[in-house]
């Protein structure tokens, strides 16, 4: 079994009567990690319970091995942040903020510039690093947090909504360099966000959270394997043939307005609709296997949440 | 497309340790703070101060030297003044290891005295770049997720105002003495001159201490700027006043004064009243002269109230320690 990277044994956090996180107790293995939850569910304060941001009530927390609240300094030596709010230093120019992070991480001033640079050229930063940050657009604050955050090679960078307030390509590009993190550069990410499309693409477990509970903790291939098989079939003609012979098998299916043939077919893999489709001689143009499975996962799980005990 | 290589690259360099990160923190508090111009010309207004102090040491030390130029102008002067000057000389002949201290702690009290107004006219300028910026744009955060703490934190930051302190009144101190006593026209200078620089070492470096938490403090009380300023120029001006008041009415008062309270403290380690009764006993004509300074109102003969002043500060650290606690966290 790998070791963890997070482990937490009945960590909680309350703020006065409001309890902002109960119980949590998980054991979180190396990669890709994506912390979802409605607004307020307590994700931020997950992360900042981990980071000793604010102190948790009671429990317990290990973050790459070392305990949280004993070892702060080690553990931050080794943890990158990037923040959901701006917290630039007023006054600085881009390259010289994620120089000073370097440095309040103890690197040395040449290896810290020189990182600096390096960071900024991986977020995609040009010339505007020589400006002043207090004149920069979302989208370059968003960047220069990244940068700042993985300036000192962590071993784990938590990312609060690390896309909000960009536009679509800028998001791509985030994303992606999130997701080479990992999969290229060994390092783990936590990522938070309450946008499942973000989670989905780069991360490959999951943990939800709503009303500071721990709801699932899984892998989302385990995930989307526990569900009923679903699929979108997409075909370039006989739409209604195909729907009536799904009908005729009793998958539940419905024809969407993309004309898209959504069908439960209640199986782990694809195999019973491409036998059904080759019977029928309907050839496919694509199959989606497991179409919004994450959202469905995420609505199933909020819903069990609100469940009178 | 670039040019270069712009992926990801992995560092295994040494990383420095924890002073070395204070140090940053203090560094690019006193870079950010110098960027000021009202700020550089404060530190220059300090140094030219250093070079009048030493310029004055320089002519003290030639007096003792018959063919120099300053003996030759003396001769020149108006009879009276001639005549305090040649007692002066004839007591810094005679008794040197007495002469020359009392004339150093006399010079030193006064002109670390005055270097205290610039020190604190210069915690006006270095507030706004302690906590406030950092509170207002929440930057508290990126100092909490690195791996310094809070104390650290405080400690870098007290570090960038007691590195403006020195620059603008401890330093200038320092460098007078030195340089005024290699100016001097004998190597024993240094020797019977060594009690006025302790007494300013240690009437300054608290001092320092004392004003530099309490920059800390007041910094920390607001998010804007020009208000954790006012704060500072109303607890210094509003704090005179008081100190006025109080002189006619309730003496205690007067420790409402950071500057009063500081100057007890100076009063006290320089003890100039034994230095000035000395003066007054060695040069019959000054002493006539400093026998109407008993009644003048500078305070020089009054007996300083340590007991007061140590309680009046305490207190207003410990409330800026608590500003502190209460107000610099990530959240």
């Amino acid at each position: 079994m790998s070791s963890a990277v997070i482990e937490t044994k009945g960590y909680s956090k309350s703020f006065g009567s409001q309890k902002a996180l109960t119980d949590v107790s998980v054991r979180v293995p190396p990669g890709a990690i994506g912390l979802l939850g409605p607004n307020g569910a307590g994700k931020s304060t997950f992360m900042k319970c981990l980071l000793q941001l604010i102190p948790a009530t009671s429990g317990q927390a290990y973050l790459l091995g070392k305990e949280v609240g004993r070892e702060g300094a080690e553990i931050r030596k080794r943890v990158g942040y990037n923040p959901e709010q701006d917290c630039h230093i007023p006054g600085m120019v881009g390259c010289e903020y994620v120089t000073y992070c370097a440095q309040l991480c103890g690197l040395p001033f040449q290896a810290a510039r020189q990182r600096a640079h390096e960071m900024l050229d991986f977020v995609g930063m040009g010339q505007e690093r020589y400006r002043k940050i207090d004149t920069y657009s979302t989208g370059m604050k968003q960047r220069l947090k990244l940068a700042q955050a993985i300036v000192h090679d962590p071993e784990i960078v938590f990312l609060d909504e690390p896309t909000n307030g960009l536009d679509p390509k800028g998001q791509a590009q985030i994303l992606e360099l999130v997701s080479s993190l990992w999969t290229v550069h060994g390092i783990s990410v936590v990522l938070s966000s309450h946008l499942l499309h973000d989670v989905d693409n780069i991360c490959e477990q999951i943990i939800i959270i709503a009303q500071g509970k721990v709801l699932v903790h899984d892998t989302i291939s385990n995930l989307k394997a526990k569900r009923k098989g679903a699929a979108e079939v997409v075909v370039a003609s006989r739409t209604d043939d195909l729907h009536r012979a799904f009908k005729a098998k009793h998958w539940p299916t419905e024809i969407l307005p993309n004309g898209h043939v959504k069908v439960e077919h209640g199986s782990q893999d694809l195999n019973p609709i491409m036998d059904l489709m080759a019977e029928i001689r309907i050839p496919p143009v694509e199959i989606i296997p497991s179409p919004n499975a994450l959202e469905e996962l995420f609505v199933q799980a909020l819903e069990t949440a609100h469940e009178p005990a | 497309m670039s040019l270069h290589d712009v992926s990801y690259k992995h560092w295994d360099g040494q990383h420095h340790g924890i002073w070395r990160r204070r140090w940053v923190i203090a560094s690019n508090g006193l870079r950010s703070c110098l960027d000021n111009r009202w700020a550089k010309n404060l530190v220059l207004l300090a140094w030219i101060s250093c070079l009048v102090q030493i310029a004055l040491l320089f002519i003290v030390g030639q007096l003792l030297v018959e063919d120099s130029v300053v003996y030759t102008l003396v001769a020149q002067l108006d009879p009276q003044i001639r005549l305090i000057v040649n007692g002066l000389v004839s007591w810094l002949i005679d008794h040197p290891e007495i002469s020359v201290r009392t004339t150093y702690n006399i010079l030193f009290y006064f002109f670390a005295t005055n270097l205290r107004f610039l020190a604190m006219a210069s915690i006006v300028l270095v507030i706004p770049h302690l906590i406030t910026r950092d509170l207002s744009s929440k930057a508290i955060i990126i100092y909490s997720s690195k791996a310094v703490s809070r104390f650290d934190y405080f400690l870098g930051k007290f570090g960038t105002v007691f590195a403006l302190l020195s620059l603008v009144w401890l330093g200038p101190v320092v460098t007078a003495w030195v340089a005024g006593n290699f100016l001097s026209s004998n190597w024993v200078f240094f020797w019977h001159s060594k009690t006025a620089l302790i007494n300013a070492l240690i009437s300054v470096i608290p001092a320092m201490f004392v004003l530099g938490i309490l920059a800390l403090g007041i910094s920390a009380l607001s998010t804007k700027p020009r208000a954790a300023t006012s704060y500072w120029i109303i607890l210094w001006f509003v704090g005179n006043a008081i100190r006025g008041i109080g002189e006619h009415t309730k003496p205690w008062l007067r420790h409402v004064s950071i500057p009063f309270d500081l100057n007890q403290i100076s009063l006290a380690v320089f003890n100039l009243q034994e230095e000035l009764q000395r003066a007054q006993d060695n040069i019959p004509l000054l002493g006539t002269m400093l026998r109407e300074a008993r009644n003048n109102p500078f305070g020089w003969f009054e007996k300083p109230d340590i007991t007061g002043t140590v309680i009046a500060l305490s207190v207003m650290v410990v409330a800026a320690i608590a500003i502190l606690k209460q107000r610099v966290k990530p959240e």
